[in-house]
């Protein structure tokens, strides 16, 4: 049999998730983390929120390419115009696939895409340049290069208040606890990409090369490292302060888009969805779209304001009586309900159908 | 204090390199100077000493981007803060507010569109310029290579500022490249300090092989046997990944590609790991090597060749500054001219950009006067580099008494008359490679440069014949990275003195 490349074991993943209700490029939407309700909302109907922007790069043609492989494998099999579904083949080779290659269980893309960014390259910044202090080097590259981190870095340092040693020592002792205890991945893979006195990281493709993995699959577990080491210390800040100094500006809900919390405050400050549309010069449409938006990131948000108790109830039981997740087959149900409403309580079921 | 004691105090050196005392001495006895020093040498570190030396600013106009990223780069790794350089990657915002403070700066550096810039111009005449460098001076005359209409403003730039103390470094000039950049630069009384090019211990390959296949073969070959670090050059960012590829193939391990079209990150991390003999091949196109001071390179190869003997010069340059025997070699296969003229056109706008401009400018009257402002959306129509579209707008901008038609044929003039300088530089090059009946190629390359070859050297080139297993390596070339890895171990070696239990 060929040999499949990881990114399109996860396409074909993603597909079969989507059961054929979705076009393949919402897919693509999906893995470059585009910031739109729909996307957004399948990423949640269909529990893929933990690929949400983990590849950010990938290109149509790209992934085009891939499909047709699949294709030609006799994994999916055409349903409609650019949607598949999964052969038993299909579903087979997925199993065995990810049997042997598991998806780190802390892929948290949806939570931390933005934040994992930030929290590398502040992390290489810090430790290439407390690791030459502490060996009292003022002589070397920095290998992040925008004036603005390094402004941050020189606050940060500033700010804690440590000699050189008790630095170094306290970020070796945190770095330490919070990745010894993961138990699906290697630390190795996050560790050799540092750079410190005398010591150059290895790049993103060296590195795979050296674990002799696919690129993206090593893509996949060195983000698995950094979101379990971001969840680890969001939740026991006194543990590790040092690392959850280097994130602390950034933790703003950052699961809504900036427009949509724009929206909920001015929801907050009490105007209806009329008056926000007339003062944001936004359609009504956008602003509906917001609020789903709002309802699928922000657990106990009550949509009793948009859709009442009564209609709640009967889109809740059409929703769980259809198979399908397409709008179109819930709202033949419950005729009187429009599909903002049906969308809304989606929404708001979250993932838990 | 003695200069030596000086050059300790500043850059940690005990001795000067060849050259570089004297055209201090020059400076700090208030002379203008020309000084041709060759590659590897330390050119910079004889405005930098100097400008520690005099009192106020040393204003620096340096025609490579990538250069004066590296030189800005240096001076702040050997502490330096007060420097600032003023190109095109910094936006105006950081423009402005570097220009409001300009008076702090002791390194102030200049890409020339920045000669264009009145601002600059007056901000800099409120300051007491020590010392104004011109480096890579060669590129100002209209015989180099990298010659721009921006360098005529040279002149008139330097006397608007009281005709400062100047210094002009090059590597590489032949005479009548020196006359102009002296000429251009207006100055009258001077003293000059010239070096020979050559480089004894580096020896001078070429080797002609049949084909590209062939080639590609005898790379891997060369890499295999030949004592390492080295460095092996492409013209296209696309054979350098290839060819790292295929060399890891073959079994060597410590190999990497570098090029301009790579990520930041990965481009820092790569030029260290080969800093600090993590890896032990490069496979770079010409944006590698500016700036990058390894000692201990052993040979360099050129898998295509270069536009120009200047460039060649300045990249095997790059081996042996240690001292040390050091091997360049540059391998041919017939036809292999066609990539550098084609890259050669390529830097200039084409005769059907030019049309397209300028029947957007006949059917847009009023686009040539915002012009400045909407430069960017002409340049994205008419898919123009920068350094094309400055060419340009040079054009457009002169002259502005003259119908718009008659500027585009000056400027179609000028390109053909660039296209044959390069096309002549190529051909030069080619002559080079292929001297099997004209003999020593360190005799050729050193008439280019109107020099003499004086000493006889073991090893000189191909044609006086080169004992290739000189350059061998004496060890295994399959070193592998380390199969065992312990992380905390790692860790604990980037973090802590010491392992702690």
């Amino acid at each position: 049999m060929m040999k499949n490349s990881f990114l399109s074991m996860i396409i074909l993943y993603c597909l079969h998730k989507i059961n054929g209700e979705r076009t393949v490029y919402s897919i693509l939407h999906l893995l470059n983390g585009k910031k739109s309700s729909q996307t957004i909302q399948d990423a949640h109907f269909f529990h893929l929120t933990s690929f949400f922007c983990t590849f950010p790069l990938l290109k149509r043609v790209e992934l085009e390419m891939l499909i047709d492989l699949l294709k030609k494998q006799g994994f999916i099999s055409q349903y409609k115009e650019q949607s598949y579904y999964v052969t038993p083949v299909g579903v087979k080779r997925l199993s065995e696939y990810f049997k042997s290659n598991p998806i780190p269980a802390n892929l948290n893309g949806w939570k931390y895409h933005n934040l994992a960014v930030v929290f590398w390259e502040r992390l290489s910044l810090a430790v290439q340049v407390i690791s030459q202090l502490k060996n009292h080097n003022s002589k070397y590259l920095p290998i992040q290069k925008s004036k603005e981190l390094h402004q941050w870095l020189k606050d940060y340092l500033y700010k804690r208040k440590l000699s050189k040693d008790e630095l170094a020592d306290q970020l070796y002792d945190e770095l330490v606890g919070c990745l010894e205890t993961i138990d699906d991945l290697d630390p190795s893979i996050l560790v050799k990409r540092l750079t410190g006195y005398q010591i150059i990281g290895l790049t993103e493709s060296q590195a795979a090369d050296q674990f002799d993995m696919d690129v993206d699959a090593y893509h996949i577990q060195f983000l698995g490292l950094l979101h379990y080491m971001l969840e680890r210390v969001g939740t026991k800040q006194r543990d590790f302060p040092l690392l959850s100094y280097m994130i602390e500006d950034k933790k703003r809900d950052a699961s809504l888009t900036e427009s949509s919390h724009r929206t909920l405050n001015l929801l907050q400050s009490g105007y209806t969805l009329d008056e926000i549309a007339h003062m944001r010069n936004l359609k009504k449409n956008t602003i509906e779209d917001h609020l789903v938006e709002i309802a699928l990131n922000i657990p106990y948000f009550d949509v009793s304001a948009f859709v009442n108790l009564d209609k709640q109830q009967k889109i809740k039981k059409a929703i769980n009586s259809v198979t399908s997740k397409q709008l179109k087959h819930i709202r033949e149900l419950v005729p009187d309900a429009d599909y903002f409403e049906i969308r809304l309580v989606l929404a708001q079921g979250g993932e838990k159908k | 204090m003695k200069l030596e004691e000086h050059l300790k105090q500043y850059f940690n050196y005990t001795a000067f390199r060849t050259g570089q005392k004297e055209v201090i001495s020059s400076i700090l006895d208030g002379n203008h100077t020309v000084a041709m020093l060759p590659t590897g040498t330390g050119k910079s570190l004889c405005y930098q000493l100097s400008g520690y030396l005099l009192n106020g600013p040393v204003v620096i106009i340096s025609p490579l981007l990538s250069l004066m990223q590296d030189q800005t780069e240096q001076l702040m790794m050997n502490g330096e803060k007060r420097v600032i350089a003023f190109n095109s990657f910094l936006t105006s915002m950081e423009k402005n507010q570097a220009l409001s403070q300009l008076d702090t700066y002791k390194f102030i550096f200049l890409s020339p569109e920045m000669l264009k810039s009145d601002f600059i111009l007056n901000r800099l005449k409120e300051l007491q310029i020590a010392l104004f460098v011109i480096d890579e001076a060669h590129c100002i005359s209209q015989w180099g290579y990298d010659f721009r209409p921006d360098y005529l403003r040279l002149g008139d730039f330097r006397r608007e500022l009281g005709n400062p103390l100047t210094l002009a470094l090059t590597a590489t000039a032949t005479q009548e490249v020196k006359e102009e950049v002296i000429s251009s630069l207006g100055l009258i009384k001077w003293n000059e300090y010239i070096y020979s090019v050559d480089r004894p211990n580096i020896a001078l390959a070429v080797e002609v092989v049949d084909s590209y296949q062939d080639k590609s073969d005898r790379l891997v070959e060369l890499v295999q046997t030949l004592e390492g670090p080295g460095i092996v050059y492409f013209s296209s960012k696309k054979m350098a990944e290839k060819m790292a590829i295929q060399l890891k193939r073959y079994g060597t391990n410590r190999v990497m590609a570098y090029h301009g079209g790579m990520e930041q990150e990965n481009r820092v991390l790569i030029q260290q790991q080969f800093l600090h003999d993590q890896l032990d091949v490069i496979c770079a196109t010409s944006a590698f090597g500016m700036g990058i001071n390894k000692e201990n390179i052993r040979y360099v190869i050129h898998f295509h060749m270069p536009l120009q003997l200047e460039s060649y010069l300045q990249e095997i340059g790059r081996a042996g500054r240690d001292g040390l025997k050091s091997i360049a070699l540059l391998l041919y296969s017939p036809g292999d001219e066609q990539l550098p003229y084609q890259l050669a056109e390529g830097e200039l706008p084409s005769k059907e950009q030019l049309d397209f401009v300028y029947r957007l400018l006949e059917e847009n009257k009023d686009l040539i006067k915002d012009l400045a402002e909407r430069d960017n959306e002409v340049r994205s129509l008419s898919g123009l580099t920068e350094i094309q579209w400055r060419l340009v707008e040079d054009y457009l901008f002169r002259n502005t008494d003259k119908p718009v038609q008659q500027r585009f044929e000056q400027l179609k003039d000028f390109i053909n008359e660039r296209l044959q300088v390069k096309r002549k530089k190529i051909n030069e090059m080619l002559i080079w490679t292929q001297t099997q009946l004209n003999g020593c190629r360190r005799k050729n390359i050193l008439k280019y440069f109107e020099e003499d070859k004086t000493i006889e050297i073991n090893d000189c080139c191909d044609q006086c014949g080169i004992d290739l297993t000189v350059f061998y390596s004496k060890t295994d070339n399959h070193k592998s990275a380390d199969n065992f890895f312990d992380w905390k171990k790692h860790l604990a070696k980037i973090l802590l003195v010491s392992e702690r239990d």
